[in-house]
């Protein structure tokens, strides 16, 4: 797919740069991490167990990263990711989004939501964006150990298989989950390119 | 196995590039996962037209310290098409270097008639309009002397792109040591804003500065 530069006469996109320590806090108006709440003061709930996933950003030496901003982006327990293609679908969850946004000023973070269905031959899982100070953007997609879909899902199986138990968040108790993200260095959890680049 | 992707560079003399930059390779998606990475955020932005005038906290209030400008440009894919009705965030420090963020212990001066924090839609043709204060540049590194250039914060979000970016100014001295331009290269001068004269009253000048969302990094996959 990747063509020569000087064949194309594609437009340069512009750089992609870090967010810098000071992206702005008031920004974030998705910054509820509840994806169970899309509408407030409703007593419709989403389909599909309630979740409580803890977690944290570290950097090389294990420290906390600050400052990083998270989005996340599932489908819902159906399995059915909301995009444009599916706003008619009959499993849509009309009282799901399934994308959130945060910017954890000291690395933790606590994401509130419904555990995702497995959409088509995939397993659940959950698609983390990473921005940080230092770094452009990185992505990668978390799954949940135990999950027997876990051993046929594609993009588990194409990273060697002593890295995909990085990506697995862990069960800590009914309903609560723990994942810890590595941004560089020893237990690094993997991060993921386009097919296209 | 050729399932690896780009190696991100470490950025020098940056605060944390070297503490946070991933050191493998990154993995390349495979097709079957690629629909998957792509988010969509939900429209529920309501903003204000006051929102793009930086310039002052509030319509009606005193303008803040130093040169109003105007920046505007188009927001468009690799083949020149508009990107319509995308939330473009845009923040900046002050005239002295300062931001409003409450984790900017530099002790720069403060404004209180400047916010630093806008946000508007595209258009219908792709074209965004700002108005803000020139930033100051700010000492990065108190402990190398490093300073940052002058530049403006932006974010872009809608559909399924995405792409954080910073905006600079042509002829700032640090820009020449500035972590992420060195490891932009040439490329850098797609982020220089291109001045241009104004007419209206009471702006500086304006800043055309088109962004085109594509290649290797800002929107993982365009779904036209
Ligand atoms: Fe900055």
């Amino acid at each position: 797919m990747a063509q020569p530069e000087t064949k194309s006469n594609l437009l340069t996109a512009t750089n992609e740069d870090t967010l810098g320590p000071y992206y702005p806090i008031s920004l974030c108006d998705n910054d509820s991490m509840d994806l169970t709440v899309i509408r407030s003061g409703i007593i419709h709930k989403p389909v599909g167990e309630k979740i409580t996933i803890t977690g944290c950003v570290k950097d090389i030496n294990g420290q906390l990263a600050n400052g990083c901003l998270l989005e996340f982006w599932q489908a819902n327990a159906n399995g059915i990711y909301r995009t444009p293609d599916n706003e008619t679908h009959e499993l849509l969850d009309p009282w799901f989004n399934g994308y959130a946004r945060h910017r954890t000023k000291d690395g933790n973070f606590t994401l509130t939501t419904i555990k995702p269905g497995a959409c088509g031959e995939r397993a659940p899982n959950i698609t983390l964006t990473l921005f940080s100070d230092g770094i452009m953007r990185v992505v990668t997609q978390l799954f949940f150990e135990d999950e027997p879909s876990n051993e046929t899902d594609a993009l588990l199986l194409s990273i060697p298989e002593e890295l995909r138990e990085r990506l697995m968040i862990k069960k800590t108790g009914s309903g609560d989950y723990n994942i810890e993200i590595i941004m560089a260095g020893d237990n690094e959890t993997p991060f993921f390119d386009d097919l296209l680049s | 196995m050729s399932n690896m992707g780009r190696q991100i560079e470490i950025g020098p003399t940056d605060n944390t590039s070297n503490e946070r930059t991933p050191r493998s390779r990154l993995h390349l998606i495979p097709e079957a996962a690629r629909a998957s990475f792509a988010p969509y955020a939900p429209y529920n932005y309501g903003i204000a037209p006051s929102e793009s005038d930086m310039t002052r906290i509030a319509a009606g209030r005193p303008r803040a310290q130093g040169d109003p400008i105007k920046v505007t440009g188009k927001l468009m894919d690799q083949f020149g098409r508009p990107i319509r009705n995308s939330l473009i965030e845009m923040w900046n420090a002050n005239k002295h270097g300062r931001y409003t963020h409450i984790e900017d212990h530099s002790g720069l001066p403060l404004d209180p008639n400047f916010l630093g924090i806008g946000r508007t839609l595209s258009d219908d043709e792709g074209n965004y309009e700002f108005w803000t204060i020139r930033p100051g540049e700010y000492l990065a590194r108190p402990d190398i002397g490093r300073y940052r250039p002058k530049h403006i914060h932006m974010s872009i979000r809608g559909g399924s792109s995405r792409m954080i970016t910073q905006m600079y100014f042509a002829g700032d001295p640090h820009n020449d040591t500035d972590p992420m331009r060195i490891l932009m290269g040439d490329n850098f001068d797609k982020n220089i804003g291109q001045e241009f004269a104004t007419p209206d009253e009471g702006f500086d000048c304006g800043y055309k500065f088109d962004i085109v969302i594509g290649g290797k990094n800002p929107t993982f996959f365009e779904t036209t």
